[in-house]
């Protein structure tokens, strides 16, 4: 029975987790939404907005930047708090060290997902496993309900023993399922559990001044290092401890591994997470049949529970370890070599058999299970294999279009003069644009309505000839390109959201080494990359760098304002006042609390050629600035276009209306039409020369996201909007009229 | 603790909502979860097909229940439900929404299709687009009553009181509306007669899919198959509109493909009014989602939108340019459907967005 007053809920493990931190009330998350991670922060939002809890909510621009707050907090001596998954962990790995090595104790929830690529949003443990040497504690939750529970007892820990640590978890198989759950019914029976936290040093006591982050040679770096691994050490004891006291207060006991029929089993299968509970089914099932099997699981990575796995496994005379990510080259994932080289270590030999399983979220079922339990029972001789590979079949592929050539995207309908330091676009008109092929087919997976591909289509109108294509991650590359389909129908390439600026760089200059050297002909190619859904906040920096060197290529930034892909967190370009998965509208708070990202105005500061924005509402103007992009990006230097996209789906407006809440988003001077050509501004439309300005609540109130602000209550926000607005235009308007600014 | 009417070998009660995202089979399936773990005393699971959600593609979502004090050991998806909810009837000619239907297995469709028929243990059809016209309830609120009549375990009071508590706190406005439809799903169900035999569904949306393995795949996922997104036909993300020609009206302006986002259009050189000028020929339906774009910026309703129940055979549908492939075996679906997201979905969108 448990001492303390429990309570079920029915949530998933990111609910879990998030329930767990607004219960413990940590002073800073500082985060940034990764699927399938995200939902921590947005239900600690939603709670926020109903003003459940104190936690600061800090939207980083990428996880390498939301580490970097962590840290900074953490240093100040407080309790804080992060989610996070897949390479958005080995975005942020390179802080990992610096977090552990300093010895400030922070709590990341993981939930498992694979590392791209190529890109695939579901789960495995190779991300997980990057996390082995960085020295953090780790724990493996295999069950919401151990989400919950780990979560409580990960900080008590961490503090004792001033490491960070890691709460992992299956992405989707339990970060989204939910389940009958118990959890604490009062929080502060959670936080007297925790008791309160007194951080050794801190940078926020100017009467005791320290230095954190000292430049260190060896041998000190051997003794700093040495005392990690005493505080490691020192882990196992406290863990068993907290554990031990989290028992009495719940009636819910963990230790750090686990067996379940193990004690007599001749074969054993180690799997790690929700597999486990498989496992166990499939463990009764053979145990019907009088085979004598047995299933183990870890609940700590970091350290290594060596001596629990020796005394499960000790009596089996096979060991089946299943790894839901491989070490390529290794003969096993990490488990495999972990679990092996504790096996070895303490002289118990059982035969070993590795299978790689379950990678990007294939499913687990009751039969591979069994399948696994089965390479033990039936003593096979392949030590090493991957569970299931599928060989394939040799079908006949017919193409579904001919190659679009050069020639036929080329029909000559427009182009570009220079006329007095300015070019001019001829032609390129709507109807005869027409004749140029579209580069993408239809059929791609888009909602109804998105503006993704109208924003894509509208920019490759204006550009004849050949052209290459590079999407950030984001929805325009995840609806286009499902594999083994793709709606490209010219050359395409992915790269994550941060860096695609930077990987066509590369590729322009491969571009011209080879025509340098004679390895391709002479000839064009104009090279687009396309980002969006908050791709231009992580991704800046690769931005700037490429538009500093001047690099030859187009970037278009479909700005859809907010992380559509991962279901619609706020992104910097996200309006302000804009509801969102992470700006909920509550008591507490009426959306998104900044000012959107002017975006051309950072990248024009870069002195590029030529930047310009765009807007489906005014096709034409859009169609012939896609050409004079095309122009400067071939012989002056870099370019940036940006487009509103419209999201039906998280505007939460009607598809068929998109093109109007775009056209009134340029006539309230939200998203004016301009371009800087060599540094020159031009106004291409002014709505107030035409009477056609509108106020910027007319704009607003057209999106569900933005509705609310029509209430009198958020008078002052709306006013606040109306007069940065205005004060972004009149700038503009100042720019327009003195070719110096 | 409330008895379940059957288990499977594992002592698991099952069931499998096949649905469309934006019609809100996600909130359906939690909400039955949350019945069973919250009110019934059952230990219960929920969960959906997992990735990045869009309207219009298809989701699925699973329910297990079992006793209070068993485990629940299974985290895959239900392969054989005992009750099969789907949300759309075109979803009884997909393979995949229809798979493992079995003697034991209460299969509830949303449609107005009278003569409907399919093979299984009990079969009930429920009209929801009427009843949600009616009651200005959505689709999901409905089935939901449909799902709770059906299964004959599950009291109305108790559905009632959920939707109440969870529902009723946040959107307060829409819970008249939101009890309404959940009432009418529950008392408008028709029961039918299944099929007789265990006949394998006509499966119309055969999926001819690439098939790559180890030994035949592009090694690193290169796709050498452009634009073989052709192959999926999306016709199921219209919701009950699609947009008509009119070629009499058309002036040839082509402000329809400038906001197409679905590459529906197809023009050819042409002449009009005497002069040369790239002509609109048609649409090909199968990649119109139905948005109506298009209908909003035809400068001369040369494009309307009509109820597509209304016209068996769409007049100017026309293959897409530049396909080569001489028979396509159209995919009866969008690509992969999931959620990744609930906060924000849960929430209610203000105009023709998600509940």
């Amino acid at each position: 029975m448990a001492t303390v007053k429990q309570t079920y809920i029915f949530e998933s493990g990111n609910e879990l987790a998030a329930h767990a931190a607004k219960q413990i009330n940590y002073h800073i998350m500082g985060y940034y939404p990764i699927t399938p991670s995200t939902q921590v922060a947005e239900m600690l939002d939603s709670l926020k907005a109903q003003g459940k809890h104190q936690i600061d909510l800090i939207p980083a621009e990428g996880e390498h930047s939301a580490a970097g707050i962590c840290y900074g907090a953490s240093v100040g001596g407080g309790r804080v708090f992060n989610a996070t998954s897949a390479n958005g962990l080995l975005y942020a790995l390179e802080q990992l060290p610096v977090q552990s090595g300093t010895r400030f104790p922070v709590v990341m929830n993981v939930a498992c997902r694979t590392v791209s690529g190529p890109l695939d949003i579901k789960g495995d443990h190779s991300d997980i496993m990057y996390a082995l040497n960085t020295g953090w504690l780790i724990l493996f939750a295999s069950s919401p309900q151990e989400v919950y529970d780990f979560n409580i007892c990960a900080i008590k820990i961490a503090e004792a023993v001033h490491l960070p640590i890691i709460i992992a978890y299956d992405g989707f198989f339990t970060s989204h399922q939910k389940r009958r759950c118990e959890v604490f019914k009062n929080d502060e029976d959670v936080r007297n559990f925790i008791g309160e936290y007194t951080a050794p040093f801190s940078a926020l006591e100017p009467d005791k001044p320290i230095t954190i982050g000292s430049y260190m040679n060896e041998p000190d770096l051997m003794i700093n290092k040495y005392q990690l691994h005493i505080a490691m050490e020192k882990s196992r004891k406290v863990a068993r401890e907290v554990f031990e006291e989290f028992g009495e207060l719940t009636d819910r006991y963990y230790s750090a591994a686990e067996g379940y029929m193990h004690e007599d089993a001749d074969i054993l299968l180690v799997i790690l997470g929700s597999a486990y509970h498989t496992a166990k089914q499939a463990v009764d099932e053979y145990r019907n049949q009088g085979k004598k099997c047995g299933a183990v699981t870890l609940h700590s990575l970091r350290p290594f529970p060596s001596k629990e796995i020796v005394e499960l496994c000790k009596n089996a005379k096979t060991v089946v370890i299943a790894d839901r990510q491989d070490s390529y080259g290794a003969g096993g994932g990490n488990l495999s070599l972990e679990v092996k080289a504790a096996l070895l270590t303490a002289g118990v030999m059982p035969k070993t058999i590795t299978r790689i399983y379950g990678l990007g979220g294939q499913d687990f079922f009751l039969e591979d299970a069994k399948t696994l339990l089965g390479c033990g029972i039936e003593d096979t001789t392949d030590h090493f294999d991957y569970y299931p590979k599928v060989a394939g079949e040799k079908n006949e592929i017919r193409p579904f279009f001919e190659p679009i050539s050069e020639q036929e995207a080329s029909p000559g309908v427009i182009s570009v003069e220079e006329d007095e330091g300015k070019f001019k676009v001829k032609g390129a008109t709507i109807n005869q644009t027409l004749k140029i092929p579209k580069r993408l087919a239809p059929g791609h997976g888009a909602c109804p309505g998105c503006g993704i591909p109208v924003n894509v289509n509208l920019l490759l109108r204006g550009i004849e000839g050949n052209v290459v294509l590079l999407f950030q991650t984001g929805c325009g590359m995840v609806v286009t390109t499902p594999y083994p389909q793709t709606a490209f129908k010219v050359t395409y390439v992915h790269n994550l959201f941060q860096n695609g600026a930077a990987t066509l760089s590369g590729l322009v200059r491969m571009y011209r080494s080879k025509q340098q050297r004679g390895e391709l002909p002479e000839g064009e190619i104009t090279f687009i990359m396309i980002s969006g859904d908050g791709g231009m906040d992580i991704g800046m920096g690769s931005a700037l760098g490429t538009a500093i060197r001047g690099e030859n290529l187009i970037i278009m930034e479909y700005d859809n304002g907010g992380y559509m892909n991962t279901g619609y967190q706020l992104s910097y370009s996200t309006p302000k006042g804009a509801k969102s998965a992470t700006s909920h509208l509550g008591e507490n708070q009426y959306g998104k609390s900044f000012f959107h990202k002017d975006t051309p105005q950072i990248m024009a500061a870069a002195n590029i050629p030529y930047v310009a924005t765009v807007a489906e509402s005014n096709p034409q103007d859009f169609i012939r600035k896609a050409a004079k992009a095309q122009m400067y990006a071939r012989n002056y230097g870099t370019v940036y276009l940006k487009a509103l996209s419209a999201c039906p789906l998280n505007w939460a407006d009607k598809p068929q209306n998109e093109r109007s809440v775009i056209a009134a988003a340029v006539d309230s001077c939200y998203f004016p039409l301009y371009e800087i050509e060599r540094g020159k501004t031009a106004l291409n439309y002014n709505p107030e020369d035409s009477n056609k300005k509108i106020p910027i609540i007319d704009f607003l109130s057209l999106m569900g996201r933005t509705k609310h602000l029509k209430n009198e209550k958020y008078a002052d926000v709306v006013r606040e909007i109306q007069k940065e607005t205005d004060r972004r235009f009149k700038r503009l308007k100042a720019m327009a009229e003195n070719p110096l600014l | 603790m409330v008895k379940l009417p059957i288990l499977n070998d594992m002592g698991y009660y099952e069931m499998r909502l096949e649905s469309i995202g934006g019609f809100g089979a996600n909130l359906c399936g939690k909400l039955l979860g949350e019945i069973g773990a919250m009110s019934l005393g059952l230990n219960a699971a929920a969960f959906s097909s997992y990735g990045s959600e869009k309207r219009g593609s298809p989701v699925k979502s699973f329910i297990r229940f079992c006793e209070a004090d068993r485990e629940l050991r299974i985290n895959s998806p239900v392969e054989e439900p005992h009750l099969l909810a789907l949300f759309h009837d075109r979803m009884v000619h997909n393979s995949s929404a229809v798979k493992g239907i079995n003697e034991n297995t209460t299969v509830i469709i949303n449609t107005a299709d009278k003569d409907i028929s399919l093979y299984c243990k009990r079969l009930f059809t429920i009209d929801c687009e009427k009843i949600a016209m009616e009651t200005k309830s959505r689709i999901n609120m409905i089935m939901l009553g449909a799902i709770i009549k059906a299964s004959g375990f599950i009291p109305l009071a108790t559905a009632e009181d959920m939707v109440l508590k969870t529902l009723g706190k946040k959107y307060p406005d829409v819970l008249k509306q939101n009890l309404d439809g959940l009432r009418e799903g529950f008392s408008k169900i028709v029961e039918k007669i299944p099929s007789e035999n265990g006949q394998k569904l006509e499966d119309t949306g055969k999926v001819k899919r690439v098939f790559w393995g180890y030994k035949t795949a592009p090694a690193g996922g290169v796709n050498y198959l452009i634009g073989s997104t052709a192959a999926n036909d999306l016709s199921a993300s219209r919701e009950g509109y699609f947009p008509l020609f009119h070629p009499e009206k058309c002036i040839h302006c082509g402000l329809c493909d400038t906001t197409c986002p679905d590459m529906v259009f197809r023009f050819e050189e042409g002449e009009y009014k005497g002069r040369k000028v790239m002509k609109n020929q048609g649409l090909d339906y199968h990649y119109c989602k139905g948005c109506l774009r298009c209908v909003k910026v035809c400068p001369t309703a040369a494009l309307t939108a009509e109820i597509e129940r209304d016209f068996k055979k769409k007049p100017h549908f026309i293959r897409t340019k530049g396909l080569i492939a001489e028979e396509i075996d159209y995919k009866a679906e969008g690509s992969s459907g999931y959620v990744t997201s609930e906060a924000y979905l849960d929430e209610q969108r203000v105009d023709g967005g998600l509940l």
